[in-house]
């Protein structure tokens, strides 16, 4: 079992991690730039190392500093959290070289994983659902036609050497195909020089569904259901909750065997997310593989009544998982909002700063995963996250209410955060509907 | 009370260590790390191979083995070892010098400071030798030099180019003046193997000091230099002792180096075997010319009768193409050289070598900026000694190897100023018409725009002379010719016409054959209706010297000359 883990984070999954191994009776290593001397993690942990100045490439993300505190610190393990290193298939590999135990999968998942064209191919392969779409580039309206039909319509046209939405349009319809490649492809010449064109099918008002994966070092992979993470700005998940309303008993299992499938086609170990577009259809595609902890596994611990990162850690430690697919039932309805040191009404710019003070909610069926205190100086080199706010109730409708009251409750001064914005979601009519998919942010900052 | 002091921590003392072994403890084991000598940057090691020992993060440039750089140069599978048993003497006696050597063999796995043989580079053959610094600093003893002049010997007898990357601390203290004879030895094997016609490369890398670089590593037909390379006869700290004066920033680095002359170009690692492939491809002999028929666009109808101050006015236009644009369009494979190897890289003037028709050329060009920037750098095309030494050399290189020389005049005149007369202006520009009139090689000059007096001529004893129909020849400018007639340059224009400097009237002299057609408003945009006249006029030019005697041909441009007078 792993005696000493040095964590390679900062904010509240460091704290995060460090309470897992406490309890665990594990001794723990916390590593700090030079800007987070006060901050939570590095006085929570056991031992702490200064590993360098603000600047991430100098501190979080530099890999020779933290192996040698591992080293020095005589720890035998790095958990990564998520971010930074997490899904650094090159500092895994250095780990695996130095006999220090990285708390994921293995250098080689993460480097399959983080290969998009050749993690889709394997998914074709072990039968899960990808977007269909051509895998060769065409310069011709007749051969992109042809391609339009197997991809089936609405389809995405898009530069081969694309980027930032130029050379992209959708298609609807076989009479509308033409216009639109060749407008698409005007673009693409002018703005890449190159006028070759991909196609593929165009989701439309799907949902971001994900699946959590724990796999075992022998070959068990169980599932741990689903979260519903639609609700984004720029990518950025805002709320996430489980289970997604929509989905029925047998949808549920078809897309979570789907994304055992896929963890056992890459023989995946450790915890890990399969994520999913989602059709009002019902027709789910594989998207990518998360090899790491991720943000939103607070909600999943909720329902399942599993200690995700305890989980890891055993995992990592070279122990067979406790549970079989049976044993796992999830209960009720669990939603986490993020709160952030940001400024919605200033296009959301980062608003780091000193923390006056600060109250954070608490009672039964609610939790805070933080890192904040009162006085902490917020530094502006990282992400921008100060807390993360979960509920549990037994339906969703319950689980909407507390989260309403527990963020109601939530003070921070001294900086601007996002909650009254995100107080505002959890009021508004389409998301306690469940009228979500992952337009939702664009759609009502338009009204 | 600071938080950190209030929480209570680890209350677990969990059971005994277990019993690891060794290899279990977290470690870094031997190697896996390298550390940046420059910025202190840990280097994952799987990383730094892969870019070629450069740091990913500050750039800059490890030592390298030499079994890696072999890798890094030599096609796959085709590197044939050369003498790799021989074995030092101890000439002098010196105590300890055996065993101390026998235990760098065990360490380094080498037999000496440099490794020799043969390889394929990108296909093409040569004779190569790698310096390495792990061994005694890779000090020039007998068995360097020894191995040195094997490998040049047998390139002679087998004709095949050499390329050293060198890298040395000088000579080897332990072995005295037998390794100061090294110098004198490396060098005649080299000077035999050039007499053969034969080439050498050298690649000078970090550092190249002392005897090495006063000798071999200085007499590359083509000198290369990886970046910020020390390179140096004296080393720095012994100059400041002796000097007792601070040396300047980048000193003795590569550089410092190109811009003093001695070096050819710096490429970066990356870079290196692509452009050494492709200089060996351009010396070895592959086949047929390749006549291609360039379609000569139609030029438009001009608007009338340009007076000669017209054309003076329209050579000098700022739009004017350069002669850059010329040899990017005609010579789209052009490797520029630096260097004159004696003070300086004088920008004025730019050469080097390209194909066409599959043809190596020498292509030798006065070289105006595009912009005022440019022109700063270039200096007005206003060359000084330093670049028609430059020239004179790339044209003795032609001659070495038997290839045409194409030169490009576009000069208000030779650079006038202090430094230019102090390092002998008149010298090099008489230096350059003496040995033009007999290399041993055609030779074709064209101008593109202003040939200004004695700093054009220096570019135009030729075998023939082409002129843009809207160029200008003279004596010096009409500006000058009514200050010194007159004593009022303000009757440039009228002396424009007195002093008979158009394309039209060179034809009619006899100084030039050729004039070549050229649209009214000549621009970047439509320079190919010039060039492709120009390739076609190549193209026979080309054609009827693929075989040439060069002494009927000196004799040519020896009455070439010698008709004008009386």
């Amino acid at each position: 079992m792993i005696k000493k883990v040095l964590i390679a984070n900062r904010g509240e999954i460091a704290v995060r991690i460090i309470r897992a191994c406490r309890e665990m009776g594990i001794e723990t290593v916390a590593v700090c730039s030079e800007a987070d001397r006060n901050a939570l993690h590095a006085m929570l942990a056991d031992q702490t190392i200064c590993i360098g100045p603000a600047p991430s490439s100098e501190s979080y993300l530099n890999i020779g500093r933290i192996i040698s505190a591992t080293i020095t610190s005589g720890a035998d393990a790095i958990h990564p959290g998520f971010g930074f290193l997490s899904e650094d298939a090159k500092f895994a590999r250095i780990c695996e070289r130095c006999n220090i135990t990285f708390i994921g999968p293995t250098s080689d998942m993460i480097a399959a994983s983080g290969n998009k064209a050749q993690a889709k191919k394997t998914m074709m392969d072990a039968g899960v659902p990808t977007i269909p779409g051509s895998a060769e580039a065409v310069t011709s309206v007749s051969d992109g036609l042809r391609l339009a039909d197997i991809a089936t319509y609405p389809v995405m046209i898009k530069a081969s050497l694309g980027g930032g939405g130029k050379g992209m349009r959708v298609a609807k319809s076989s009479e509308a195909f033409e216009a639109a490649f060749l407008t698409a492809q005007s673009e693409a010449k002018n703005a890449f020089g190159d006028d070759s064109m991909y196609i593929e099918h165009y989701v439309e008002h799907p949902k971001h569904i994900e699946v959590q994966i724990l796999a075992d070092k022998f070959g068990n992979v169980i599932h741990l259901g689903e979260r519903d993470c639609s609700i984004q700005r720029n990518h950025q998940k805002l709320i996430e909750e489980t289970p997604c309303e929509v989905l029925t008993e047998d949808k549920r299992r078809e897309i979570c065997e789907a994304a055992v499938r896929a963890a056992k086609a890459v023989n995946y170990e450790n915890a890990g997310t399969c994520e999913f577009l989602l059709e009002p259809s019902g027709k789910f595609y594989f998207m990518e593989m998360n090899t790491r902890i991720q943000v939103e596994h607070p909600i999943t611990e909720w329902v399942t009544g599993i200690d995700l990162i305890k989980e890891q850690i055993r995992i990592a430690s070279g122990e067979k998982l406790e549970y079989t697919q049976d044993d796992i039932t999830l209960n009720g309805h669990s939603i986490e909002v993020r709160i952030n040191a940001e400024d919605p009404e200033h296009k959301f710019r980062p608003c780091p700063g000193k923390i006056e003070s600060v109250y954070l909610p608490g009672g039964k069926g609610v939790r805070i995963d933080s890192a904040v205190y009162s006085g902490l100086e917020i530094p502006p080199y990282y992400d921008s996250m100060l807390a993360k706010l979960s509920v549990w109730a037994p339906t969703r409708e319950e689980a909407i209410r507390k989260a309403q009251t527990a963020l109601g409750e939530v003070i921070i001064t001294g900086i601007k955060t996002n909650v009254d914005y995100q107080y505002g979601i959890l009021t508004d009519k389409d998301f306690v509907e469940g009228n979500t998919d992952i337009d939702f942010i664009d759609k009502h900052s338009r009204k | 009370m600071e938080l950190r002091y209030l929480f209570k921590k680890t209350q677990t003392t969990s059971s005994e260590p277990e019993n690891k072994n060794e290899e279990q403890i977290p470690s870094a084991p031997q190697g896996l790390f390298h550390k940046c000598a420059r910025c202190g940057e840990t280097i994952f090691s799987e990383e730094l191979r892969k870019d070629l020992f450069v740091c990913p993060s500050c750039g800059n440039y490890f030592r390298m083995y030499a079994s890696t750089r072999i890798a890094m140069m030599a096609d796959e599978g085709t590197f044939e070892e050369w003498d790799t048993d021989i074995r030092e003497t101890n000439p002098l006696g010196t105590p300890g010098y055996e065993d101390k050597l026998a235990k760098l063999r065990d360490k380094t796995g080498l037999d000496e400071a440099v490794v020799t043989g043969k390889c394929l580079i990108d296909g093409s053959q040569a004779a190569i030798a790698v310096m390495d610094c792990r061994f005694m600093m890779a000090s020039m003893g007998e068995v360097v030099g020894e191995k040195i002049t094997r490998m040049v010997e047998k390139a002679t007898e087998q004709k095949l180019p050499v390329i050293i990357f060198t890298a040395s601390g000088g000579a080897r203290m332990q072995e005295g003046i037998v390794s100061l004879m090294q110098m004198a030895k490396t060098s005649a094997a080299l000077k035999r193997h050039s007499d053969a016609g034969l080439l050498y490369i050298t690649v000078l890398t970090d550092p190249t000091t002392g005897g090495v670089t006063a000798s071999f590593a200085m007499l590359g037909d083509i000198i290369l230099a990886e970046p910020e390379a020390l390179i140096g006869f004296a080393g720095p700290r012994v100059i400041e002792q002796t000097i007792g004066q601070k040396l300047p920033e980048g000193f003795q680095r590569s550089e410092y180096l190109k811009e003093h002359g001695f070096v050819d170009d710096i490429v970066s690692r990356s870079d290196m075997k692509e452009y050494i492939g492709r200089i060996l491809a351009m010396h070895e002999n592959k086949g047929e010319f390749k006549e291609v028929k360039y379609k000569e666009e139609k030029i438009a109808k001009k608007s009338g009768k340009l007076t000669p101050w017209d054309k003076v006015m329209i050579s000098r236009g700022k739009d004017r193409p350069v002669a850059e644009d010329y040899i990017e369009d005609i010579f789209p494979d052009f490797i520029e050289f630096h260097g004159d190897r004696y003070v300086r890289d004088d920008q004025a003037i730019m050469g080097g070598i390209a194909t066409f028709g599959g043809h190596t050329v020498t292509v030798i060009a006065e070289s105006k900026g595009h912009d005022t920037k440019e022109n700063v750098v270039r200096n007005f095309g206003m060359p000084s000694p330093d670049g028609y030494r430059k020239a004179l050399r790339l044209m003795k290189q032609a001659e070495k190897f038997g290839r045409p020389v194409i030169c490009f005049v576009d000069t208000p005149g030779a650079y006038c100023g202090l430094e230019a007369e102090e390092r002998g202006q008149g010298e090099a520009i008489a230096r350059n018409l003496y040995e033009m009139s007999s290399l041993k090689v055609p030779v074709l000059s064209v101008i593109i725009s202003e040939a200004g007096s004695g700093g054009a001529l220096a570019l135009a004893v030729s075998d023939q002379i082409w002129m843009l129909e809207n160029s200008i020849y003279a004596i010096l400018s009409p500006e000058g010719y009514a200050s010194i007639l007159w004593k009022d340059s303000k009757r440039a224009n009228e002396a424009a016409s007195e002093m008979k400097l158009t394309a039209k009237d060179m034809l009619d002299l006899g100084i030039v054959e050729k004039v070549i057609d050229e649209p009214e408003d000549l621009k970047e945009e439509n320079l190919g209706s010039v060039t492709s006249r120009i390739k076609n006029g190549l193209t026979e030019f080309i054609k009827a010297n693929l075989v040439f005697d060069s002494s009927a041909l000196c004799e040519a441009r020896y009455q070439r000359y010698r008709k004008f007078g009386a």
